[in-house]
């Protein structure tokens, strides 16, 4: 697999991207290059989404990666929210300790674009809407 | 309590970071074939995942060996990473959350520790670690 096979797509004023269910931690970083260059040339973007629903593995190292991308995107002035984390997924990052406190989450990429709609005032129906 | 047979027991080189993946895929199988509810099988993969990466990251190179286990009528599995590294200077403080020498959360053994229901852990600075956790398959279902 190869961090060509990760979608990564722009839709309107926000960026779409979905993770493979099983990435190695190669594509999860480049991934994040991935997301940070788009951020850079598209000047009108005003967030991200990162659909995990395919995702049955997040380690630490997984957790960590997003969480600073989401990070490094609000520098750039951006909103990141995961969205679609599974059951076990969820109950599993709990019990390992990982916290995302400062991460935006939805239960699925619609939910999330109406958050991103109501936060950053965009969604894929383009600005004010 | 081990069970001992060719079908019951495997391992697998970990020497690279393709290597973490098939971890996971063996160990999952595994799992899944013992009848581990999808939450358990999650478990046991994730903390799988940080152990090899611990061997990956720390120690260069090293083995995890898989063996099904059977104890009075519940079945579970053992998996066990061997790396001959710099081995573990303060075993207590890094078994304690949030402690990291790496690029890291600092959650990998006290983490996998959390997800299973037994774990040992040997290790002494210079001559390699061995840890060792467990899960067993819970009647109740």
């Amino acid at each position: 697999m190869t961090v060509e096979s990760v979608s990564v797509n722009k839709v309107r004023n926000v960026l779409l991207v979905s993770v493979p269910p099983d990435p190695e931690d190669g594509i999860i970083s480049s991934l994040q290059e991935k997301i940070l260059d788009s951020m850079e040339r598209y000047h009108d973007l005003q967030g991200l989404i990162i659909d995990i629903s395919m995702v049955d593995t997040m380690d630490s190292y997984f957790a960590r990666t997003i969480i600073e991308t989401a990070e490094m995107v609000r520098l750039m002035g951006g909103l990141t929210i995961v969205a679609g984390m599974a059951p076990s997924v969820a109950i599993t990052a709990t019990q390992l300790g990982l916290t995302f406190e400062n991460l935006s989450t939805a239960l699925d990429v619609d939910l999330a674009l109406d958050m991103m709609l109501e936060k950053k005032g965009v969604g894929v129906f383009g600005e004010n809407y | 309590m081990k069970i001992i047979d060719s079908d019951s027991q495997g391992q697998t080189e970990i020497k690279a970071e393709s290597d973490m993946v098939a971890v996971r895929k063996i160990v999952r199988e595994r799992a899944q074939t013992l009848g581990f509810s999808m939450t358990e099988v999650t478990k046991v993969v994730t903390a799988a995942s940080e152990l090899a990466r611990n061997i990956y990251r720390y120690a260069d190179k090293g083995i995890m060996k898989w063996y099904l286990l059977r104890r009075d009528s519940q079945q579970g599995l053992e998996l066990e990473f061997v790396d001959n590294g710099p081995g573990i200077d303060n075993v207590e403080l890094a078994m304690s959350p949030g402690f990291s020498t790496a690029k890291g959360l600092g959650l990998g053994l006290s983490g996998a520790k959390r997800l299973m229901d037994e774990m040992e852990l040997d290790s002494r600075s210079g001559q390699g670690t061995r840890v060792v956790i467990r899960k067993w398959v819970s009647n109740a279902r």
